[in-house]
């Protein structure tokens, strides 16, 4: 079928809502700019948003963009959640700032969303913000904020290694979630050695080195 | 029909569990296994099959056990259950399933044979996911959940071994595979023919250079495939009322596909027919793609040219005979078709060079050119499900930390490959395809298809995400 009977199709107020439904789906690999204010239209329809934002998100126009952060904050809950997702997985800085509020909102759902997002736009801004963010969220918010700034601190390995280096040490802290700071912890053993002044783990002491007659243990050979 | 079958598989199973446990029973101790309340020593066979004997490795305390958990558990499911079971180095210690009945087969079936009743059920997966003292999943979900799923188990530092076809996009292929890396968890995909010996032979002759300089490698396909336009695709079934979620859960069954109105035909009919739920061309390809890239060691890239040939589109949508030729960077190909195969069985391989040619399938049977008879092995013609040694494969490398034969990364490349060559089938036109760039080149449409928008509240944490 053609772009434009099938943006009819999404048009037309007496389109069923499965018409709308194949409709944005094959409008999500021919459609053009002038199919995304129809598709965005529809981004509050508990039923077809999900088809809405599928017809979107390879839409390369940049007015989808537009569309997305213009729907963001008259959304709430899982529609909400789609549209941060969207922005994220096609990486829009320019919503970062509001996405980045959202991961304060009181809808944990919508939080982690909005935390993940940031991880996937990626940038120096974003792990600042993610940084800022370790301190005032708890579970189950704060493990996908720490999953984001890891993502966020792999992206800024080719772009700005020195900051990603001192944002995986900071998720290599004994407060992230045990994935997270092992998976920080390989990536700083492959990029060098422990920075100067890092001490060994203490070997035993006391009772335990008294009993080691080999001279292995603690002393070394 | 779908459930008739389930039932005679079940009873069939419980018959096979109440023998194995006899048999233990009589045949007291094994040497090598723990003491104390440990599985029973004799694995169930499969359904239908000879019995299985115990897989006994080393010496393992219950404390040494890797504890698995299971997600999504059913038909092939419960034939890698099976084979877990039966290995003295795990601990099967719970079952997350949207479907109750299927939470309470396989408690059932692991209660019975561990002799106890701790196996723990959990209808939401994140639950189970969330148990620190569970290492390892088992995940045999159907399609669309397989991707997501293993992100998740990624995300949560347990390594998986997970059923394929492994990702329903070509995003979604990369996006799994980064997490895997990410997190640096083991993973090995349900193409277990990179453990039967005869795809095994097939493979060393290639890799070897006994084929000469290679010139093909084929790969069947067997189905037929779905488009944008196939068959469900077109149509939604007519709208019931949705059964509770406890009993089964509709909106966690969709997962990150698209809505559509509840009715029981997908879940129950299997889901073949339904482009939203199925990775169509995959359901094989996963494994014959997987094996030609390993015969040409193209494990780690794709094609970069596929051109379908002679496709036969149905009204509804279907291709029902097709070759899809592919072309790799240096001048092989790849041969994806549904035809004309030497009736090997299923998911056969061809691999073709300039001194020779083999040809096997899942009958374990080996055809190879006359001047390379003299190499065919004595053991071969013998079908057999190769399941236990692929596990057992994945078990040495949970130990080890090292990658698998289907680990993450080649199970990626195989999808990539095979998700485009789809995509051409579908458009109906060659596609060129930059595996640095992940992207086809001079083609929107087609790097449109890349990607399948996820339904809310789901969402993939990735970088690969608008390559």
């Amino acid at each position: 079928m053609e772009p434009a009977k099938l943006l009819a199709l999404v048009k037309d107020p007496n389109s069923t809502v499965f018409q709308k439904a194949i409709a944005c789906k094959k409008l999500a690999f021919v459609g053009g700019k002038e199919a995304v204010q129809p598709m965005a239209a529809l981004l509050s329809h508990p039923q077809l948003a999900c088809y809405a934002r599928f017809g979107l998100e390879p839409n390369p126009d940049p007015s989808v963009d537009e569309a997305l952060r213009a729907a963001l904050p008259k959304l709430k809950g899982r529609l909400q959640v789609g549209v941060i997702t969207s922005i994220g997985v096609r990486k829009d800085a320019k919503a970062l700032d509001a996405v980045t509020k959202l991961i304060d909102d009181s809808d944990a759902e919508v939080a982690g969303a909005a935390a993940a997002a940031v991880g996937m736009i990626g940038g120096l801004q974003a792990s600042r913000a993610l940084q800022a963010a370790f301190d005032r969220t708890k579970p189950p918010v704060f493990p996908v904020v720490a999953r984001a700034a890891l993502l966020c601190a792999e992206g800024l390995m080719a772009s700005n290694r020195p900051r990603a280096l001192e944002f995986y040490t900071l998720l290599s802290a004994n407060r992230m979630p045990d994935p997270v700071r092992l998976a920080a912890l390989r990536v700083l053993n492959a990029a060098g050695p422990a920075p100067p002044g890092a001490k060994a783990y203490p070997p035993p002491t006391g009772e335990a080195a008294e009993k080691d007659q080999s001279g292995f243990l603690g002393r070394g050979r | 029909m779908a459930k008739e079958k389930q039932t005679v598989t079940r009873r069939r199973f419980g018959k096979a569990l109440a023998q194995a446990g006899a048999a233990a029973a009589a045949a007291g101790p094994v040497l090598g296994q723990a003491p104390g309340p440990g599985p029973v020593d004799q694995a169930p066979g499969p359904p239908g099959a000879g019995p299985i004997g115990p897989v006994v490795v080393g010496n393992y305390a219950l404390n040494d056990q890797l504890v698995f958990g299971g997600i999504g558990i059913r038909g092939r499911g419960m034939s890698d259950l099976r084979q877990l079971l039966g290995d003295s180095r795990v601990r099967f210690a719970a079952i997350a399933d949207i479907r109750d009945s299927a939470r309470e087969m396989v408690k059932s079936t692991v209660d019975n044979y561990y002799k106890n009743h701790d196996c723990v059920m959990y209808r939401d997966a994140t639950e189970l996911l969330a148990r620190k003292d569970i290492n390892a999943l088992l995940i045999a979900t159907s399609d669309r959940w397989h991707g997501l799923m293993a992100m998740w188990a990624a995300q949560s530092g347990k390594d998986m071994y997970i059923e394929k076809p492994a990702a329903m996009s070509i995003m979604e292929s990369y996006a799994l595979a980064d997490n895997v890396r990410r997190y640096g968890v083991v993973y090995q995909s349900g193409c277990q023919r990179k453990n039967q010996f005869a795809f095994e032979f097939a493979v060393g002759l290639a890799r070897s250079g006994k084929l000469g300089r290679l010139l093909a490698v084929h790969a069947d396909t067997a189905i037929g495939l779905g488009t944008v336009d196939a068959g469900g695709h077109g149509w939604w079934a007519a709208e019931s009322p949705e059964p509770e979620p406890l009993v089964f859960d509709w909106d966690k069954w969709l997962g990150p596909c698209l809505w559509r109105p509840y009715n029981s035909a997908y879940a129950d009919r299997g889901r073949g027919e339904f482009w939203d739920f199925h990775a169509g061309l995959l359901e094989w390809a996963s494994h014959t793609v997987a094996m030609a890239q390993w015969a040409a060691d193209m494990e780690y890239t794709e094609p970069v040219e596929y051109a379908p040939e002679g496709g036969i589109f149905r009204g509804d949508g279907l291709i029902s005979r097709y070759t899809i030729n592919c072309r790799y960077a240096n001048g092989v190909k790849l041969i994806l078709r549904n035809h004309s195969w030497n009736l090997l069985g299923s998911c056969s391989n061809r691999f073709e060079g300039t001194e020779g040619w083999v040809e096997t399938g899942d009958s374990g049977r080996i055809e190879v050119s006359p001047n390379l008879k003299s190499l065919l092995p004595t053991r071969q013609g013998t079908r057999y499900d190769p399941t236990a040694e692929h596990i057992r494969e994945f078990l040495q490398c949970i130990r080890s930390r090292t990658p698998p034969r289907a680990n993450a990364d080649v199970t990626a490349h195989a999808h990539v490959a095979s998700h485009a060559a789809w995509i051409s089938a579908q458009l109906n036109r060659k596609v060129t395809w930059d595996p640095a760039k992940r992207m086809f080149l001079n083609d929107e449409e087609a790097n449109r298809m890349r990607s399948r928008a996820y339904r809310e509240p789901w969402r993939m944490e990735a970088l690969a995400t608008n390559m």
